[in-house]
């Protein structure tokens, strides 16, 4: 129990423990970054079939495809943050 | 085909091409204006659509319904091909195999030509080039003049076995009817045995779902013709397997009693989208009709399919029932035109959704 206790403390007053803030931060933009790109997989496939067969769907297709986008802008912010 | 099948499937980028593909066919409108048309122009029509590059390709060698009809053939054929050239990973194999139904289109074609006696320079024109049989063999197909040599020509294939052992009787019935249905039946057959029963809701569960319905919608038209035309012939031997609505000795019963096929019909779960086929058969007492609303039935179950599921294999079937209801529609179009049938006519031979 005493062990346990000390192990608290130590973790609750050592604030540098762990990752860095800028690392987390990075480390959020990465994921952003991910997770636009999953996005942007099946929307921009789907976006250069729907071109192929109809030159209008040029700008709706680019759209959609850059939609994801917001998600990096985004996780773009949080450098700022730390 | 298994050279496609290693890779992720992409619905997206295939269902994006068939959907905008599906959009484009003909529309209510087009078909009213093509009903009043003479064959000319009915060919001039499609030279400013779709078809445009198969119209110019043969319109040096043929002319007027002739050169509708090829055009026809040779579109479907080369859009069914881009389809299996798009696809790539489990979603090839379910087009694939989808497509040999054209194997089976073509294998009646060929009975129906031999029974006929027609020119064998006919029958080739009828034949759809997509699917899995070579031009090779397909060759060898028309060249033969009897059903015995067809049958002989197709025993390395699915439907080898079901044909021979559907000849005697065809022989001693003389209709075509026996043979017609082995060759449906070894299409569904080896459609099904890849699929298994799969987790709800996936692709491949859907799949089945609709193969489901078009089995039982051909089993119900089977049983509704054997009724109508008075064969002597016993509807439950040529059941087609795995559909869902009616087992064998089910549906022996049925087609003895229409009345009583109805209302089973009614209290399924196709209930809902075959109660205007129904009506028809009802009230018409005709056949024909009833067979349209089923086939407008099936289309629209499958767009319903294809909504409800839109990454699936739903969108690329109901593309190709639609496109080759489409090239149905503008041949009965321009065949009827050519034998003088009135407007009114041929737009009972159109399905229309």
């Amino acid at each position: 129990m005493m062990e346990t206790l000390e192990l608290a403390s130590v973790v609750l007053q050592d604030s540098s423990g762990g990752i860095s803030g800028p690392a987390a931060a990075a480390l959020a933009v990465g994921l952003g970054a991910l997770g636009t790109g999953y996005a942007q997989r099946g929307i921009g496939s789907a976006a250069i079939g729907a071109v192929a067969e109809d030159d209008d769907m040029f700008v709706p297709g680019l759209i959609f495809t850059a939609l994801p986008e917001t998600l990096i802008i985004i996780a773009f912010v949080t450098i700022f943050l730390v | 085909m298994s050279a496609n099948t290693e890779r992720s499937p992409n619905y997206e980028y295939v269902t994006a091409r068939v959907r905008a593909q599906k959009a484009r066919l003909f529309d209510e409108d087009d078909y009213r204006k093509l009903v009043r048309m003479d064959p000319g122009e009915i060919a001039r029509f499609m030279e400013e659509t779709e078809y445009e590059t198969e119209m110019n390709a043969l319109g040096t060698r043929h002319s007027g319904v002739d050169l509708v009809e090829y055009a026809l053939n040779r579109n479907l054929a080369k859009r069914f091909d881009d389809l299996l050239t798009w696809a790539e990973g489990s979603l090839y194999g379910y087009i694939a195999n989808y497509l040999r139904k054209f194997d089976a289109w073509n294998v009646k074609t060929v009975i129906r030509g031999v029974y006929t006696d027609a020119d064998a320079s006919d029958v080739d024109d009828d034949l759809i080039r997509t699917g899995e049989f070579s031009d090779r063999l397909l060759d060898r197909l028309v060249e033969a003049g009897r059903m015995e040599e067809v049958v002989e020509t197709l025993s390395n294939t699915i439907f080898g076995d079901p044909l021979e052992a559907a000849m005697p009787d065809f022989e001693s019935e003389d209709v075509l009817v026996p043979l017609e249905n082995a060759v449906d039946r070894a299409f569904y057959a080896h459609l099904m045995d890849d699929i298994g029963t799969p987790e709800p809701d996936s692709p491949r569960a859907l799949y089945r779902e609709f193969l489901e319905a078009e089995i039982d919608f051909r089993n119900l038209r089977n049983a509704l013709r054997i009724a109508r035309s008075g064969a002597d012939i016993d509807p439950g031997e040529y059941h087609i397997e795995g559909g869902g609505l009616f087992r064998a000795e089910e549906l022996r019963q049925l087609a003895a009693n229409v009345d009583q096929l109805v209302e089973r019909i009614r209290e399924s779960s196709y209930g809902e989208e075959l109660s205007a086929a129904l009506d028809e058969l009802a009230e018409a007492d005709a056949l024909m009709g009833f067979e349209h609303a089923l086939d407008a039935a099936l289309l629209e179950y499958s767009a319903k399919l294809s909504n409800r599921y839109p990454m699936s294999v739903c969108p690329v079937l109901s593309y190709v029932l639609a496109k080759e209801r489409e090239v149905e529609n503008v041949r009965a179009v321009a065949r009827g035109r050519e034998a003088g049938l009135d407007v009114e006519e041929i737009e009972e031979e159109l399905v229309i959704t």
